[in-house]
């Protein structure tokens, strides 16, 4: 067996396979939106080479200043509520054990077992103004209840709220495992020592889920810079940009505004700034672990 | 020895299974061209005896925009398809259906990757400008259809160089549908002027309905609004506007600025309901059709809400329409009125059953199909003349709108949102909301969507 994993053409054949996925479904797609942020390409006919034409144009757009200012809010939303939050609820669920452990965890993760377009079109409903349930329960404690809950002032509060409430099963589930993946022992060391509930979570759990936060917060914000599907269901970044978020754009400006050129620009600098964000969280994580 | 077979055996069927799964079906790549090199008729004549097999079964494939297929245009449309697998058993009709938005950004999914063979299109700068530059439309002659009744001017927008590339399904009328037992009960009247509406909004108001409803988070019902207002106040001069903004960028011309301050005044007095910038085309009609609004600002295509059953009867039956009203100090008269021929059909240029295709296309564009079927459907206006199939039973509202159309003095063309590049439509109907809503000056939304012209 040794022999045949050290056969040249069994570890070629092996191999080919991730090679081309790689190739072909990752390279090739980003040097083509590379080389199409250079030209003027609508979608359809011919593309001509317009140099740095788009992007001078993509870092004078309010429209893409707002998706990423939007980007950047979802990303704190994310790490300061729906994080914390998601570990709070993980260390109670751990402390329930029995029945309503399992009842709980599977309330808390619904929202991630539904489709992205029924949540969508269920805070729709929810946030209407005109029959939606929040304007109702208002009315129910008095209020006129004629808030627009996605004007242009309050909507990216209300996507916010929204995106973080559907992604806080995840996030909430990670954190439980982590939770469930330290030792008993050191819980009951510090029990005969006296330490209370809080004084356990932050003396014991919370050090010992830093790698779990760490990746967790990662893949928040990568997914915070990434969205997409909730967004363009929900508001399709309206009105007037306030819901924007850069995915979002750069669909609207490839397919809608049959600028595939520009989108692609956009499309080459979203790339960037995810990876400028995974590196930057990466070194700031490593930086503390040798601090 | 042994392992060094099995070792080859399994690259082998590796690579085996990457290039079956790497393969393309013939004919799976086509090239779409642009107009000066349109396929020549040998190989679409070739093509097309490779795709109908020796029983001589032909499948042609409809991209539509209506993807409601029980009532309204899509049963129309269906209806035709039906009779004509029925006319003619060899051929098989494969209907992909999508709303609006969906269809247009599949559409160019569509052109970079080959074409179905019959597709809706819009004959508007915004749509069609870019679509005949890449040249996957196939050529239409238009002396096929000088006896199909085509109203006058109806086909230019499906023009280019002098070439026909589609055919026009409708005439739309921008109007104010309203619910006449509600204005009766209440003892509101049709507003005379622009002042009126907004006395007659403000009315409705205090009574506890919402004046209009107005789609405003697609932004294009919005922009044929403000094309509304603009024929009010440029009169016959709407187009020559237009297409002068367009053409230099420029949107400061004082009728522009004014109907834009209409507009901005309207929404600001409350003319349309909570929440109108992010609420959509369904939600919008639901509030006229279940008597929230009194009033619904829409095209003509929406006519067929007098004869949907899902509509209670008490509204159906009460539905009625007028025009913008005369705006004071405005060159429009009461009978200037905005109105295009918009959406339409055409056949794919490599499409491999082209000849099938246009045969099929002809046949809807009989005077006796989407004329006739349309007008007793009541889905508004046809771009062909409809007197024969007039039969006295129609609709109040279709009787109605007819009698608009009659008495037009002028038509407005294009809406302003679809006169430009489809980045200027976009621009458009993103920025309308902001203008609407207050969060962006007059003045800056107009210096918007002139940059995106350029």
């Amino acid at each position: 067996m040794k022999k045949l994993y050290s056969n040249k053409p069994v570890i070629f054949s092996l191999i080919l396979p991730g090679v081309l996925v790689f190739l072909f479904a990752v390279l090739a797609p980003i040097c083509l939106s590379v080389y199409y942020g250079f030209t003027d390409y609508t979608g359809m006919g011919e593309a001509h080479l317009v140099g740095f034409e788009n992007y001078i144009k993509l870092f004078g757009d309010h429209a893409f200043g707002r998706s990423l200012r939007n980007s950047l809010l979802l990303a704190i939303g994310f790490i300061c509520i729906q994080h914390p939050l998601a570990i709070i609820v993980a260390a109670v669920l751990d402390k329930l054990q029995g029945k309503a452990e399992g009842i709980f965890r599977c309330i808390y993760f619904i929202p991630n077992v539904i489709s992205v377009a029924v949540i969508a079109y269920l805070w729709k409903f929810i946030y209407n103004p005109d029959f939606g349930l929040l304007n109702n329960v208002l009315k129910a404690f008095g209020h006129p209840g004629q808030v627009n809950w996605l004007s242009q002032q309050n909507a990216i509060w209300s996507v916010l709220i929204v995106l973080i409430w559907h992604g806080f099963g995840w996030g909430m589930l990670i954190y439980y495992t982590g939770i469930k993946n330290i030792d008993p022992v050191l819980y009951e060391a510090a029990s005969i020592d006296g330490a209370g509930w809080w004084t356990t979570f932050f003396r014991i759990t919370l050090p010992l889920m830093k790698p779990v936060i760490q990746i967790n917060v990662t893949m928040a914000v990568i997914s915070a810079l990434k969205q997409m599907e909730t967004v363009y269901l929900l508001t399709n970044g309206g009105p007037n940009n306030s819901t924007q978020f850069a995915a979002n754009y750069l669909y609207q400006q490839a397919f809608k505004a049959f600028q595939y050129g520009y989108g692609n620009a956009i499309g080459v600098v979203f790339i960037l700034i995810c990876i400028l964000a995974t590196v930057a969280l990466n070194r700031i994580f490593k930086e503390k672990q040798e601090a | 020895m042994k392992k060094k077979v099995i070792a080859t055996l399994l690259t082998v069927a590796m690579t085996a299974s990457m290039l079956a799964g790497c393969g393309s079906e013939k004919g799976s790549i086509q090239d779409s061209g642009n107009a000066q090199n349109q396929p020549a008729e040998e190989e679409s004549a070739a093509a097309s005896a490779d795709d109908a097999d020796e029983a001589g079964e032909v499948t042609i494939k409809l991209f539509s925009n209506l993807p409601d297929r029980k009532n309204g245009q899509g049963l129309v449309e269906q209806t035709i398809i039906d009779e004509y697998m029925a006319a003619n058993a060899n051929v098989t009709i494969e209907v992909e259906a999508l709303d609006e938005e969906a269809y247009k950004t599949k559409f160019k999914a569509y052109a970079m990757d080959g074409m179905p063979d019959v597709v809706s299109i819009w004959g508007q700068p915004s749509f069609l400008d870019e679509v005949l530059d890449a040249g996957v439309l196939a050529e239409l002659n238009e002396e096929d259809y000088a006896d199909y009744g085509f109203i006058a001017g109806s086909l230019d927008g499906f023009k280019k160089n002098g070439k026909l590339y589609g055919l026009p399904r409708n005439t739309d009328i921008m109007l104010f549908y309203y619910n006449q037992k509600m204005f009766e009960d209440n003892g509101w009247e049709v507003p005379a002027s622009y002042e009126d509406l907004m006395t007659l909004c403000a009315d409705i108001k205090a009574a506890g309905f919402t004046p209009v409803a107005m789609d405003g988070g697609d932004g294009w019902p919005m922009a044929c609004f403000l094309t509304d207002i603009l024929v009010q106040v440029a009169g016959i001069n709407y187009a020559d506007i237009v297409s002068n903004a367009v053409a230099t960028g420029d949107f400061s011309a004082p009728e522009i600025k004014q109907a834009t301050q209409i507009l901005v005044n309207s929404a600001d007095a409350g003319m349309f309901q909570i929440g109108y910038d992010s609420q959509d085309y369904g939600t919008t009609m639901n509030l006229f059709t279940n008597g929230q609004a009194a009033m619904y600002c829409m095209g003509s295509w929406d006519c067929s809400m007098a004869l949907n059953e899902d509509i209670a009867p008490e509204i159906r039956e009460n539905i009625r329409a007028f025009t913008m009203p005369v705006v004071e100090g405005g060159k429009g008269g009461a009978n200037d009125i905005a109105a295009w021929n918009g959406g339409g059909y055409a056949v794919s240029a490599d499409s491999k059953v082209r000849d099938e295709a246009v045969k099929f296309l002809n046949y809807m564009y009989q005077p006796d199909k989407l004329s006739k079927y349309g007008w007793e459907n009541g889905v508004g206006l046809s771009a062909q003349d409809q007197t024969p199939y007039l039969t006295g039973s129609e609709t109040e509202l279709q009787k109605q709108v007819m009698e608009i159309l009659r008495n037009a003095s002028s038509i407005s063309g294009t809406p302003i949102n679809d006169c430009g590049p489809s980045a200027f439509k976009t621009a458009v109907e993103t920025e309308i909301q902001g203008v609407s809503n207050g969060s962006t000056s007059v003045e800056d939304f107009l210096a918007a969507i002139g940059a995106a012209c350029k």
